[in-house]
């Protein structure tokens, strides 16, 4: 099954194609990497896909339904849920009230619950409550439950806005570089985070500069260079693609751990 | 039922008005092209402008140019003032826009009070410039005041022309309106562009408010109107454009003279307030599209 | 299943009591003008309508982190639709009051659909814009609202022969009045509603991607303030009998915003004691009365440069969360 499916979807800036004719699918299992170099157009991709950014051209369909142009937080409510490269977290909340957020989509209850708080609200307020513990727990971040969230470490931030995107409920979770400024044994965490999302049934699209992370993880590759995919497949068979030894090492870098050491501004 | 043979006479008067609009919008675009910030105290300069100028005159006998000379250089030290005391602490502690906002609109209404504490709540008001009677072409009366009005608005803005064109400094401030970053860079002291930038646009509003007080009359608490008269201006004309914001001026001012016409004083302010959210809503870049 | 270790959480400053300050301290102002009552009781009963406006505007500017300056049109319409009805259509007070709050929503929701799209320095004037075109309008649609002159003779509330008039009376309605509208921002602050208000506040790209319809939200905490300002100002009218342009002018604007400031933008018990404080202090130095504007100002630039989020938050355990 396809859970996420891109037709032709271009995308021009002025006279810059920064997104050029891009079509792949995403299946339903597991987890599909988009890479390339610093701006070959990934982030750009993240933003046609999650509505933030309509495409000049093409079709983005997910799970059968063409969401091409429709606005972002219809998108998430339809179940296809974005991080963002940099960390966006609610500063002035604590991290429980951040994946609290975070269940918006989980939930029903208006202004009028709020202000009578029927049984049925109450149940609903306990349920996010409980499922909202239940992620931090499985962040990691438990025990920082009331801390406010700008007062967490940057790695423990970036666990915060993951659990936070999982509370949405996505059946696709859109990662937009999520090892960014994290340690090794940050990203060795969060790669068997991510495993074990994809293993529960939520289709996992990362977008990533830390190749190490990408071969742990993913199950499948796009690689994409100047706005237009130049290869597809597995980790081991994109590694040993021509193109993408062009594109990635042709720069005279010697290593494929190289990129991700380098700040990427928007791709 | 309107009299619509005054309408050129109408339309003359409107364009003095819209001169002095016109120069408080080039203030509102000096300090925000320099900082960022839009600087709500703006009616205050006004107000004072006219409002010094009439104590030296009227109290102390100051002669009028005098006593005009002195107005605009104090109203310039309390532009320098409010940035030092109340800008340049918020600008440091990277205040949103929001509260920069509201502390300038709070600074204006301490002026305000100041003011009205000093010299009480009745309207002050200045002679005319040139004391004799109108020139008439047709039907058509153009006072003396009009006269200076309208010259002195175009001097000054050619003398801004000059100034952001030719000199050191103007361009300096130019380049921190483009990129503040790259301006410090490249030496250039960005704190004290916009010191000066409060300094100059204060002036700018002082000038406004001697120019219109024969005309009209000041009293503590007109640089509110005129601020957002000036606000309009600079919306009109496509904000941070300091030419616009002065062909914005003049528009606003013949239209608030049609609207006078067609449906009463007592509208005037109802019309360009109406104007200025037909601005924001349809076309919030100007007439001219905004500068950034 | 945890991968990461967690760390332990530090001591967290004891809550219970500390919060109960600001609410101890409004019950015994208010307990105070009660036993005194007379002049008192009216500088409370003015502080208390107050609460009512900045409570409404902090559910806007504190818990979404909007702005308007033109709140005070809101409180206009709610007391001059009261006052015509009342006072010149000869309608009880409270139909003509819940009239003046739904003609304030409605307009709300009319005006507020284009202006909240604005941003910045548009989104402030766009605001301060329909304040002062409201204000216009109250001045001149004199076969109305009689202008400077002002409608007089506006019956106290009550229903059918029940009315309050008693100082003490008037002080007990509008303590639970605001005891209402604060256990309302309470409840909306810890409900799902608020929270989406606290992400709008926060990052509206991050609302978004989470499914929050951030402009919705935005109109939904305007229509709410709104609703809170008309009350307000409809309580005014009822209370002193009399309203004029003036009472609902840029005066108002500046006030509202010190007593937000003072009490702590963002805080649940902050509207209240702002508005108590900054209502009582100009009445401890009578000699100071013309110099009441010039203060609220100088208050007001000083607590934005150095206490940004008030005194309120002195007593909260997370500033503005």
């Amino acid at each position: 099954m396809t859970r996420l499916r891109l037709e032709g979807v271009t995308r021009r800036f002025g006279g810059l194609v920064a997104v050029d004719d891009v079509s792949f699918e995403v299946p339903a299992d597991g987890v599909t990497a988009v890479i390339g170099p610093n701006g070959a157009g990934k982030t750009t991709l993240f933003n046609l896909i999650s509505g933030f950014l309509p495409p000049s051209a093409g079709r983005i369909l997910f799970e059968g339904k063409d969401i091409t142009g429709r606005p972002p937080a219809q998108i998430a409510a339809g179940g296809l849920v974005r991080t963002f490269q940099l960390v966006k977290l609610f500063e002035d909340l604590s991290v429980l009230d951040n994946v609290k957020v975070g269940c918006h989509l989980q939930g029903k209850a208006g202004l009028f619950s709020a202000l009578l708080r029927p049984a049925s609200a109450r149940r609903e307020e306990q349920a996010v409550e409980a499922r909202s513990r239940e992620l931090l727990a499985f962040a990691g971040l438990a025990a920082m439950a009331d801390e406010p969230a700008s007062a967490l470490p940057y790695g423990r931030q970036r666990m915060l806005e993951l659990a936070r995107a999982m509370a949405a409920g996505p059946r696709l979770i859109l990662l937009d570089e999520p090892a960014a400024g994290l340690n090794t044994e940050e990203s060795a965490a969060l790669s068997r985070i991510i495993r074990r999302i994809a293993a529960d049934g939520t289709s996992v699209l990362l977008i990533e500069h830390d190749m190490t992370l990408v071969m742990n993880t993913a199950d499948r590759v796009v690689v994409v260079d100047f706005g237009r995919k130049i290869a597809q497949g597995t980790p081991g068979e994109v590694r040993a693609d021509p193109a993408v030894i062009a594109a990635y090492l042709g720069t005279g870098k010697s290593s494929a751990n190289e990129p991700a050491t380098q700040e990427a501004p928007h791709g | 039922m309107a009299d619509w043979s005054y309408i050129p006479q109408v339309l003359v008067s409107g364009l003095g008005i819209g001169c002095v609009y016109g120069l408080i919008g080039i203030g509102f675009c000096v300090i925000y092209n320099a900082s960022g910030i839009v600087n709500f105290a703006q009616g205050a300069f006004v107000m004072l402008g006219g409002m010094i100028t009439h104590v030296l005159f009227a109290r102390n006998g100051v002669p009028l140019p005098l006593a005009a000379l002195v107005a605009v250089a104090a109203v310039a030290a309390l532009g320098v003032a409010i940035e030092r005391v109340v800008v340049r602490p918020l600008w440091n502690r990277k205040a949103t826009m929001f509260v920069m906002i509201l502390a300038t609109l709070a600074a204006q209404i301490v002026v305000e009070r100041l003011t009205l504490i000093a010299v009480g709540d009745q309207p002050k008001t200045l002679p005319v410039f040139t004391d004799r009677p109108p020139l008439m072409i047709g039907p058509v009366a153009i006072g003396y005041q009009l006269i200076w009005i309208v010259g002195g608005s175009l001097a000054i803005v050619a003398a801004l022309a000059a100034f952001f064109g030719l000199t050191r400094t103007g361009k300096a401030m130019r380049a921190c309106s483009i990129n503040r970053e790259a301006a410090a860079l490249q030496g250039i002291p960005v704190s004290r562009m916009l010191a000066l930038a409060f300094a100059l646009s204060a002036a700018l509003g002082a000038i406004a408010g001697i120019l219109i007080t024969p005309t009209q009359y000041t009293a503590f608490n007109v640089g509110v109107p005129f601020a957002i008269s000036g606000f309009i201006a600079a919306i009109v004309g496509g904000f941070g454009r300091p030419f616009g914001a002065f062909l914005g001026g003049l528009l606003l001012g013949l239209l608030q003279a049609l609207a006078i016409v067609g449906f009463g004083a007592g509208l005037k302010n109802v019309a360009a307030l109406s104007v200025l959210l037909l601005f924001l809503f349809i076309r919030p870049s100007g007439i001219l599209g905004a500068a950034k | 299943m945890t991968i990461l270790p967690s760390t332990t959480s530090p001591d967290r400053r004891p809550f219970g009591l500390v919060g109960l300050l600001p609410w101890l301290f409004a019950a015994v102002v208010v307990g105070y003008a009660m036993v005194v009552g007379g002049y008192a009781a009216t500088v409370v009963s003015f502080a208390l309508i107050y609460a009512v406006f900045v409570t409404g505007l902090n559910l806007f500017m504190g818990f979404a982190a909007q702005v308007s300056f033109g709140q005070n049109a809101f409180a206009a319409i709610g007391g001059y639709l009261s006052a015509v009805l009342t006072a010149s259509h000869g309608w009880p007070p409270l139909p003509a009051m819940l009239l003046g709050i739904a003609a304030a929503v409605l307009v709300a929701a009319i005006v507020g659909f284009p202006t909240l799209r604005l941003k910045g320095h548009y989104l402030a004037m766009g605001t301060l814009a329909i304040g002062l075109i409201t204000y216009e309008i109250t001045v001149e649609w004199q076969s109305v609202t009689q202008g400077y002159m002002g409608i007089s003779g506006i019956p106290p509330i009550g229903i059918g022969p029940y009315e309050v008039t008693s100082d003490r009376g008037q002080l007990i309605l509008l303590s639970l009045v605001v005891a209402a509208c604060a256990f309302a921002a309470a409840r909306i602050r810890r409900s799902r509603f608020g929270r989406a208000l606290s992400a709008v506040a926060g990052s509206e790209e991050a609302a978004t991607a989470l499914g929050i319809e951030v402009a919705r939200y935005k109109l939904l905490a305007f229509l709410l303030s709104a609703g809170f300002a008309a009350l307000a100002g409809s309580l005014f009218v009822h209370v002193v009998g009399f309203v004029s342009p003036e009472v609902f002018g840029l005066h108002m604007v500046i006030v509202t915003f010190t007593m937000l400031y003072v009490g702590g933008i963002g805080t649940v018990a902050g509207p209240l004691v702002g508005a108590l404080i900054v209502s009582l202090l100009p009445e401890t130095f009578r000699a100071f009365k013309d110099y009441q504007d010039l203060a609220y100002g100088a208050v007001l630039i000083v607590l934005l440069i150095y206490a940004p989020r008030g005194l309120a938050s002195l007593f909260s355990p997370r500033g503005r969360s």
